[in-house]
């Protein structure tokens, strides 16, 4: 029985891939300098728009529901917390976008190659799938307990922003587009200009 | 035979000749010869199998099968051609479609072995539909991995080899559950199960016919060169990179959840 089970979902997988392949957009410019601008422009909005701490701080500081708490009335209060966990999961789902981005900008660099380390290649799709896992279970935990239910996390979740938006000023160097010359479509122009 | 069958079998044919037909004349048969070797042996085959069904009926049933698993061989050549063109210069995607194929294929001629080594009256004839639906799983498989590379790679297809896929994965697919099907519930289903396949066969003939009515070579998409040494540099400088910074905001983002 098992065996009839198994076949039946590989028939109906194979179906359903090639429903996904026979209906997929097309490909975009391998390299193209919109696509290295798009990646330049997330990974900024990453480092400088989504993880530096003040902003981090400001979304889950406490002192602001402190002080709803002593000068508003319920009503207000209640708004406030809707408002904040609103905010606080809007910007968990861009860092997720973000790190998404993050991903095609790989693939697509990495087609270029002819010759790509399998191991390599293994490690990074599970490192971004178990990435984007706990960026997933962030955003639960923010929807279940609110951003104020756990003084821990909004304390790391502040570190972290500051970490790794230095980890990302030096390790994103590659992408700086005036190292790039899209225009010539060379694969080595484009992930090795370091 | 039913019209169903007469129109099935006539109306394979005619595309089978139209595909050979237009490769001729457009003078591509050996871009894709693979492809035109198991379409022309399904051609012969079919009308081979036509006049047998005609002169001596009671000897088309062994037949059908004895040509059904030559044909089914050639068919993973269809495969191998589409993994050729698909990755082209891409060595290593290459070799990781040749590995599935290999191992695929090679476990289920392994199983066959076993059988007959253990089974004494096990017999591949008898057991055809059992034998036929291992295969199809394993083209199926391979088929999926070829996909799922394309896929995550964003790689560009060319109209030929994007309608050979389309036109094999539906046929294909298409066996697998007719196959099952019938080896479940039995004899019962056989007229339904000739229905289905002889349909997606057609509809796979179409798809074929459509796709590869003209030469289009695969899109020159930047293909990746393997002589240039600074590629290999340059892909361990970028898988190292995202590497570092995957490492560090999933260590730090790893933290916040677990507080």
């Amino acid at each position: 029985m098992i065996q009839f089970a198994l076949s039946l979902l590989v028939g109906f997988a194979l179906l359903l891939i090639l429903y996904f392949f026979a209906r997929g957009g097309k490909v975009s410019a391998e390299g193209s300098a919109k696509q290295l601008r798009e990646a330049r422009q997330t990974l900024d909005s990453l480092q400088f728009g989504l993880l530096p701490s003040d902003l981090v701080h400001r979304i889950f500081a406490r002192e602001d529901l402190e002080y709803i708490r002593r000068a508003a009335p319920p009503q207000v209060q209640s708004l406030f917390l809707s408002e904040r966990k609103d905010i606080s999961l809007a910007w968990v789902r861009r860092v997720r976008g973000a790190i998404l981005s993050l991903l095609r900008f790989h693939r697509g660099h990495a087609r270029l190659y002819a010759q790509l380390n399998l191991s390599t290649e293994l490690l990074l799709a599970l490192n971004f799938a178990r990435l984007l896992m706990v960026c997933r279970l962030l955003e639960i935990a923010l929807y279940l307990r609110g951003p104020y239910a756990a003084p821990g996390m909004v304390r790391t979740v502040a570190a972290t922003a500051g970490k790794v938006c230095t980890i990302s000023e030096k390790s994103l160097v590659f992408l700086k587009v005036n190292q790039i010359d899209p225009l010539k479509n060379n694969p080595s122009h484009h992930g090795a200009s370091v | 035979m039913t019209i169903f069958t007469q129109f099935v079998w006539l109306g394979g044919l005619l595309l089978e000749g139209i595909i050979l037909v237009r490769a001729i004349y457009g003078k591509f048969l050996a871009k894709y010869s693979l492809f035109y070797l198991y379409i022309g042996s399904v051609f012969l085959g079919s009308i081979f199998l036509y006049v047998i069904n005609i002169v001596m009926p009671l000897k088309k049933i062994p037949l059908y099968w004895s040509v059904n698993f030559i044909t089914l061989s050639l068919g993973c050549g269809v495969i191998f051609e589409i993994s050729r063109h698909v990755f082209g210069h891409r060595v290593t995607l290459d070799r990781v479609a040749r590995w599935s194929m290999a191992i695929a294929f090679g476990s289920i001629f392994l199983l066959v072995a076993i059988h007959a080594f253990l089974l004494p009256r096990w017999n591949p004839i008898t057991n055809s539909a059992d034998l036929e639906r291992d295969l199809r799983i394993a083209q199926a498989i391979v088929l999926m991995t070829i996909l799922f590379l394309t896929g995550y790679y964003a790689i560009e297809i060319g109209k030929n080899i994007r309608g050979m896929i389309l036109g094999l994965g539906v046929y294909v697919g298409a066996s697998i559950l007719s196959l099952t099907v019938r080896l479940l519930i039995g004899p019962r289903f056989s007229t339904t199960w000739q229905i289905i396949q002889s349909s997606a066969y057609l509809a796979a003939l179409s798809i074929w016919a459509i796709a590869l009515w003209s030469y289009e070579p695969e899109p020159p998409s930047k293909r990746p060169s393997d002589s240039d040494r600074r590629h290999d540099d340059g892909y361990k400088t970028l898988a190292g990179q995202t590497q570092e910074v995957l490492d560090s905001i999933n260590e730090q983002l790893e933290g916040t959840t677990a507080r």
